[in-house]
């Protein structure tokens, strides 16, 4: 009891009890409301730990990756290829996941990373559509019939589990992995040095050069840790979905809806891809539920982020914070109206 | 063995995509120059033609041909009136003003996309054109298929008037000047508001009346506006980023790619050879492979 309460000392503030409340619910959640909000709360979860992915390489270090959705699919194939056609247990193949993407990654890094702005998003983009095109006429990743997973309810591949490997259980997976992620861009982005180096490189490249940053390594670390980081969400979704397809799992779409839940939420910060991605996953739900129609989310979505980028361009953190109110959303339609001067 | 009918049947094939992909090809590089933005909405134009082809059609004696003139004017007001707005993204006072360019003409698409997707379902839909269909036989060569070579003509044709227009004109001096220097171009008393507005018109007009052939030439469905964002990718790729002459030749690389790799090594392969290409060129030679090209760094 004194541990507890003197851990939420330590918090910031009264708004301790909030943070405490929240662990709570998250914890609480799947045991609480059942299977159907436990696979709700995961998918969120999911997509909130990979819009985070994605903002370590598109918000903190500015470098617009359109083909991070590949490395999703590449952990789910290595995952899924690992226990598919080798029999081997799923924590192989979370393993197998990581190392293939780092090696990917890092081969991927040297090339790509040269380029920047439009070329680096050509170029990722380019790479992502090559990736699903080897999915489809490769055998192992079984082409266009994709793969099948082996996932019992109580075993893990032959060993007895000593919980069922239900909703919840997949639930709580993604909650570590997603929690796990927060950390690591809190304490790597917002505390280390290192997120330092990769916010001066992303502000001006050629200041953070002459300050004696090592900008072409800081780059690679940044893009090999989020490839990583969303191959091992991959991963588990492979085993959560058990049925992978190249047309799935490498979708453009995967791409696209990070992008959109962290530049709305707002890119580069901490909180914006949970506050992004609760948005978007819950507008896309509510839409395919309340509408009956699973693509009207699309035309929304779109118009969200042109709305965000015209007039809101921190996204909804930049809001919250105050550092876009009324005055400026004002001063920037009046400057749109001028542009339409056209005579 | 090679049979020499087939492969110049090929050849004549990919020369005839060539010539509309040429199309699509010369404005997105001059919305590019003009703009400073790669506009990730270039496919959706296309797809948005080719569906305006395919509902537009039966209001014109079912000839997907005479939609034309529809698409060419109202993509152009379409596309004067977006400019406006990539134009106040891309500058003022916010962080990375390129990017967001790039975001928005992405949220554009998406918006594009989905819109289509949602109002008229994921299935294909004809573009229908009696007029033209059939093939001529040239005896010795191989047969012109009538859609690709009309196809063909109009997109030779559009390029030629707009190439007029960019290089003997005073509106299209206008154009060069802010492809060349934005403020420069406005100090000299050009109204950049109009000439940019003129210039991404022109550019959606051009996209979307090659969206009504290729719906003619093949079909219409939401989905077909990322493989020609790609193809248009592609293009200014190889040909160098704002160097239009290069377009020329990227578009007849581009048609013959395409249909050589769909008869010799599989249809399913055609994407894969050209993001291999796309790769190894901004690697290899990223000023495109005249080398004459803005620099991509």
């Amino acid at each position: 009891m004194t541990a507890a309460t003197s851990v939420l000392d330590r918090l910031p503030g009264a708004r301790r009890y909030w943070y405490a409340s929240g662990g709570v619910l998250l914890l609480a959640w799947p045991l609480v409301f059942g299977p159907f909000w436990a696979r709700i709360g995961l998918g969120a979860l999911m997509w909130i730990g990979l819009a985070q992915s994605w903002n370590m390489i598109g918000g903190y270090a500015g470098y617009l990756d359109f083909g991070h959705g590949a490395y999703f699919g590449i952990g789910a194939f290595a995952a899924g290829v690992a226990m598919a056609q080798f029999g081997y247990p799923f924590l192989v193949g979370f393993a197998l996941a990581a190392v293939v993407a780092t090696v990917v990654a890092a081969v991927v890094a040297i090339p790509t990373l040269r380029l920047t702005g439009a070329y680096f998003a050509i170029a990722t983009w380019a790479f992502a559509e090559a990736i699903k095109q080897t999915a489809l006429v490769t055998g192992i990743t079984g082409g266009t019939f994709g793969l099948s997973l082996p996932r019992s309810p109580d075993s893990f591949v032959g060993i007895a589990a000593p919980f069922p490997i239900s909703e919840a259980f997949f639930y709580y997976a993604m909650l570590t992995l997603c929690v796990g992620t927060m950390a690591l861009t809190y304490v790597l982005f917002e505390r280390r040095e290192f997120g330092f180096r990769v916010k001066a490189l992303r502000d001006d490249q050629d200041a953070a050069e002459s300050l004696g940053i090592d900008t072409t390594r800081v780059k690679r670390q940044v893009y090999v840790l989020s490839c990583v980081v969303a191959a091992l969400f991959g991963a588990v979704h492979a085993w959560y979905i058990v049925y992978i397809h190249p047309n799935d799992v490498l979708a453009p779409i995967i791409t696209d809806r990070m992008v959109i839940m962290a530049l709305l939420g707002g890119l580069g910060t901490l909180t914006g891809p949970v506050a992004g991605g609760l948005l978007v996953f819950l507008l896309e739900r509510l839409s395919s539920v309340f509408l009956g129609s699973t693509t009207f989310y699309l035309p929304l979505i779109g118009t969200l982020i042109m709305l965000t980028v015209l007039f809101a361009p921190s996204g909804i953190i930049g809001i919250l914070r105050g550092e876009v109110d009324a005055t400026d959303i004002r001063e920037n339609v009046r400057a749109l109206k001028e542009r339409f001067n056209l005579r | 063995m090679v049979d020499i009918g087939l492969f110049t049947q090929i050849v004549i094939n990919g020369l005839l995509l060539g010539g509309i992909y040429v199309t699509i090809g010369v404005g997105f590089s001059l919305a590019f120059g003009v703009l400073e933005v790669v506009d990730f909405a270039v496919g959706e134009y296309v797809m948005v033609g080719a569906f305006a082809g395919a509902i537009l059609a039966p209001l014109f004696g079912a000839e997907g041909i005479f939609v034309i003139p529809v698409v060419l004017v109202g993509f152009f007001a379409l596309g004067a009136l977006v400019q406006p707005f990539i134009h106040h993204v891309t500058t003022g006072d916010r962080p990375h003003p390129l990017l967001m360019g790039l975001v928005f003409t992405f949220g554009l698409a998406t918006f594009l996309r989905g819109s289509v997707l949602t109002i008229f379902g994921p299935n294909n839909r004809d573009v229908p054109s009696s007029l033209l269909t059939g093939g001529v036989s040239v005896s010795g060569i191989g047969t012109f298929p009538v859609v690709r070579t009309v196809t063909a003509v109009f997109g030779v044709s559009a390029l030629v008037a707009f190439i007029y227009y960019l290089y003997r004109t005073k509106g299209g001096m206008a154009i060069r000047a802010i492809a060349e220097d934005r403020t420069n171009a406005r100090l000299m008393g050009i109204n950049i508001n109009r000439y940019q507005s003129i210039a991404y018109g022109a550019y959606a007009a051009l996209t979307g009346s090659a969206g009504v052939f290729i719906g003619m030439t093949f079909t219409a469905n939401p989905g077909m506006g990322l493989q020609y964002t790609a193809f248009a990718f592609f293009m200014v790729v190889l040909a160098g980023m704002g160097y239009l002459p290069g377009v020329i030749l990227a578009g007849v690389v581009l048609g013959l790619t395409q249909s050589f790799t769909a008869v010799y090594v599989s249809g399913n392969l055609v994407l894969l050879v050209l993001f291999a290409i796309i790769y190894l060129v901004l690697l290899v030679s990223p000023a495109g492979i005249l080398g004459k090209g803005e620099w991509a760094t």
